[in-house]
């Protein structure tokens, strides 16, 4: 059975691009969401082994999302990996003080990223 | 008595007085009295006295004798009858031919003699007591006498003493070749006679005298006035004319230098000595008066003189003529005469008021004396000491011999040394108070100068003193001006931390008024705090390290604290005061750095988002690639075409964005100059509608335009732009078979208003101003759907705001949009 991979993302071309990355890379299965909201929502429906969470989105963004998951004791215990397009150092400090598996600094190797996701994942 | 009577009768002898006598008596001393009144001159009158007095007694001769101060004497007038008696007149006669003994009767006793050498018998006779003035003592005449008297040829004579005042002034003598007997009577007539004569004797020399004095007073006056009445001083003249006066040959001025900047002056008139030194003439350099043994030779004399007085030197060099009274000279100094005819001189020192201004010298040259005498004197013959057997006349001259100063010429030459001393010293103060005068000229002129130069830098100064006060004036002001205008806050503290001043703008900020900072410890006052607010002490504040060691201190990271106990961040700058190199405060310079702050916040929130929109393309493109290129993906299957679509979207995208980033840095940064010109409006929107059409007939969106005839100033380009991009947004964000209409039209008289209205969704209201914000979408993912890049109505506004018009939205929720610009009317 394929790990499932829930990607969060506003940006329809990233979000497809991941995907296709994904399971082409790391033969996983992959959901997506194009909301915080729709994350939770995918989240909470499909039950996935790891998440990937864009930061900065409207409405309800990376930071709100992920309070959200580790409120809900259903998705409270999923990893969560951090897609950010945010580089600088004191941006992502704020980060380290969160409870997730990692940040993935957009634009990422897909390479880098499988390998980050089969670590997380093992 | 019987002898009396004796020589009595002898006297009566043959010559009693007869009638005609006693007759012609009282006319001979009428005669004589007439003579002595009618003439002054003694000459004649001495003449005249010895023919009346040799008619009256009919003797041989009759003779007046004068003594000289050496008590030898001379006939000065004579009466003889030749024929028996030879003529003694001009003879002089040895002092001992009438001793000493005898002269002293003649002058104490007024003693007359009346020789009868036949008779060998003198007659006495003392006028002394009047009461025995006829008394004839008759005694035997002493053999000498009587062998002396015979010797002459006389056989009877007759002496009466001639007085002058109280002295023998000489005889009155008459002789007889043969004997005669002289009666009372006769010698009671001569003596009348004799003392007729001494009048006329006081009378002469009273005239004599008178003369003199008129002759020196004239002297003196001509001197006098060649002093006095010239100017300047003729001290040559006057001294020649002194000369003149002393019957001087020569004579010289040396007037003493009056200090040691001046020199010694020396007038000369004559011949004049020559002070020999080592063997050269050196008279012009060293004058006689200065030679240091003339001086002790002078003040010698002067102590030595006796009789004469002190200021007046005798003098006589060659031996043998040496007068008795004069002062050698020292052997050094005679050299100096001895080419000379100079014998004799007379120094006056010339003194005023206790001061020796010099001297005056008088010299005369030496002059020949002849004497006749009656026998030529030979002392080495012992028979000299008898009475003389001869009388044949011996004439002795005596040459080139000093004449003797008498002392009526020392006392003239005394009165005309006073005179010149007077001038001497007249002229001298003369010469200093010119001198003073011209000095003071000089000085009143040099200070006058100096005056006039301080003047000069006076004036100078105080124009320089002026302009620096007008520049300092100008300058404070200034100053005052900058620190009044200043946005930072300035203010001054001492090395107390006290403040020494404030600025406006540092009372502004921290909300006190000036005087409420003057003088406090700013550190106190403004609480210097740490980025995160905490106060920390004054000891380790940068300004307190600046007034202690100088150094320049910039710091960027604290907060000020004002009075309303709010706080504010500040950048300041602490810079040491110093005076002299020493640092005596400093100058801080601080501002408000609040807005700064948020600018750099939003420039780093820009440069955050511009990285995001940057980075979210390339994220898909990198992820296409990499996989494309590293998986072994076939690159024919639809995953493989997928990913190359999205690699492609995004790199269109990311062109765009970077297109737009740029676009609108050019345009807000003016590097984009509008290129305007006048066109028409409704021309405009038919263009932008036209580039749109397919977008919109895409979308099932209509395009309607309502048009406006007008001119607008544009640049045509730009404003296509903006509105291509307002109408591409309307089209994106409205439903299928709506319509988007694009109108304009004029407001007021100068601008026409575009307006772009759809039916879309419409825009909350709290993003109505947001949305023309660089990446401001209503909804990112929205705007990315719609292939925007978020800056497209940032670009509008900025086109926009070039050319000076306005741009804003209305909007309803769930009704649409209504996007308004103005834009100028062509003119």
């Amino acid at each position: 059975m394929n790990k499932k991979i829930l990607i969060i993302d506003d940006d329809d071309d990233i979000r497809e691009a991941t995907q296709l990355c994904l399971e082409i890379v790391g033969n996983w299965q992959i959901v997506t969401a194009n909301s915080g909201r729709m994350g939770l929502v995918e989240a909470i429906a499909e039950q996935p082994d790891l998440i990937l969470l864009d930061v900065m989105m409207p409405d309800m963004d990376g930071l709100e999302t992920l309070k959200e998951l580790q409120a809900n004791t259903s998705t409270k215990n999923i990893p969560v990996m951090f897609l950010t397009a945010k580089a600088h150092p004191a941006e992502q400090r704020q980060f380290t003080r969160l409870q997730v598996s990692g940040v993935i600094t957009k634009p990422y190797d897909p390479f880098e990223l499988s390998n980050r996701i089969a670590q997380v994942l093992s | 008595m019987s002898n009396e009577q004796s020589n009595l009768e002898q006297s009566q002898h043959p010559h009693e007085i007869t009638n005609r006598q006693a007759d012609s008596l009282g006319m001979l001393l009428h005669r004589m009295i007439n003579r002595i009144r009618q003439s002054l001159e003694l000459s004649v009158i001495l003449s005249g006295t010895t023919a009346e007095v040799r008619s009256f007694l009919g003797t041989d001769r009759v003779k007046i004798y004068q003594f000289k101060a050496d008590g030898s004497g001379e006939v000065v007038a004579e009466s003889i009858c030749d024929r028996n008696l030879p003529s003694l007149l001009g003879q002089n006669f040895p002092a001992e031919d009438i001793p000493l003994e005898m002269r002293q009767l003649y002058r104490q006793e007024r003693q007359r003699t009346i020789v009868n050498v036949a008779a060998k018998q003198i007659g006495m006779s003392a006028l002394v007591n009047e009461r025995d003035s006829e008394y004839i003592q008759f005694r035997t005449v002493d053999p000498c006498h009587a062998e002396y008297l015979t010797a002459m040829g006389v056989k009877s004579s007759l002496v009466v003493p001639i007085m002058d005042d109280h002295n023998l002034w000489g005889l009155l003598v008459s002789h007889h070749s043969s004997p005669r007997v002289v009666t009372e009577r006769e010698l009671e007539v001569v003596q009348l006679v004799a003392d007729q004569t001494s009048i006329a004797i006081a009378q002469s020399n009273l005239l004599e005298s008178t003369r003199t004095q008129a002759k020196q007073e004239a002297s003196i006056n001509q001197v006098g006035r060649s002093l006095h009445s010239m100017t300047p001083m003729q001290l040559r003249q006057a001294l020649q004319q002194a000369v003149t006066a002393l019957q001087g040959s020569g004579g010289r001025i040396y007037i003493a230098p009056q200090n040691s900047d001046t020199e010694a002056q020396l007038y000369v008139s004559g011949e004049q000595p020559v002070l020999l030194s080592k063997g050269k003439k050196t008279t012009a350099a060293i004058p006689l008066e200065e030679h240091p043994n003339w001086r002790t030779w002078f003040k010698k004399a002067m102590q030595a003189e006796g009789e004469i007085q002190p200021w007046a030197i005798g003098y006589a060099s060659p031996k043998g003529i040496a007068e008795s009274n004069a002062n050698l000279l020292p052997s050094n100094l005679e050299r100096a005469f001895k080419p000379t005819n100079i014998k004799s001189i007379l120094t006056i020192r010339l003194e005023h008021r206790q001061q020796i201004l010099g001297y005056l010298s008088i010299f005369r040259q030496g002059v020949d004396i002849e004497t006749i005498w009656a026998k030529r004197p030979d002392r080495d013959d012992p028979r000299n000491q008898f009475p003389r057997q001869s009388f044949e006349t011996w004439r002795e001259l005596q040459q080139n011999k000093a004449r003797q100063w008498e002392s009526r010429e020392i006392e003239l030459a005394q009165t005309l040394g006073s005179h010149f001393a007077i001038a001497i010293f007249q002229y001298q103060m003369y010469r200093q108070i010119c001198t003073l005068n011209t000095s003071l000229e000089q000085r009143v002129a040099e200070r006058t100068t100096e005056l006039q130069q301080t003047n000069q830098q006076l004036i100078q100064e105080i124009s320089d003193r002026l302009k620096t006060r007008d520049s300092l004036e100008r300058l404070s002001h200034q100053n005052e001006l900058i620190l009044n205008s200043a946005g930072e806050g300035i203010y001054g503290l001492n090395l107390e931390g006290i403040t020494t001043f404030v600025n406006p703008a540092t009372a502004e900020m921290l909300g006190y008024s000036i005087n409420e900072l003057q003088s406090k410890a700013m550190h106190k006052m403004v609480k210097h705090s740490t980025a995160e607010g905490i106060v920390y002490s004054w000891q380790d504040n940068p300004i307190y390290q600046t007034i202690h060691t100088g150094e320049v201190h910039h710091v960027t990271n604290e907060v000020f604290w004002r009075k309303d106990k709010s706080h504010f961040p500040v950048e300041y700058v602490s810079t040491p005061i110093k005076e002299k190199e020493e640092i005596v405060g400093a100058v801080v310079i601080f501002k408000d750095i609040t807005e700064r702050q948020i600018i750099d916040r939003m420039k780093d929130e820009f440069i955050s988002v511009v990285s995001h929109e940057l980075r979210t393309p390339l994220t898909s493109i990198r992820s296409a690639i990499a996989v494309l290129s590293s998986s072994g993906l076939d690159p024919t299957s639809s995953k493989s075409q997928r990913l190359l679509e999205i690699a492609l979207d995004n790199s269109n995208r990311l062109v765009r964005l970077i297109n737009d980033i740029l676009d609108l840095e050019r345009i807000k940064s003016g590097r984009v100059a509008m290129v305007k010109g006048s066109y028409d409006a409704t021309e405009v929107m038919t263009d932008a509608v036209e580039i749109m059409q397919s977008i919109a007939d895409k979308a099932q969106i209509q395009l309607s335009i309502q048009p406006l005839s007008i001119q607008v100033w544009i640049d045509r380009d730009r404003i296509i732009q903006t509105l291509t991009n307002i109408i591409n947004n309307a089209i994106k964000f409205s439903p299928p078979h709506t319509s988007v209409e694009i109108a304009a039209q004029l407001i007021g008289d100068d601008l026409v208003r575009f307006q772009v209205k759809d039916s879309g969704r419409g825009i909350p209201l709290e993003n109505l101003e947001t949305i023309f914000d660089r990446f401001q979408q209503v909804d990112a993912s929205d705007s990315r759907d719609q292939g925007g890049t978020g800056l497209g109505l940032a670009i509008c506004r900025s086109i926009i705001q070039q050319h000076g018009g306005q741009i804003w939205v209305e909007s309803t929720l769930g009704k649409g949009s209504t996007f308004y610009f103005t834009l100028p009317i062509s003119r």
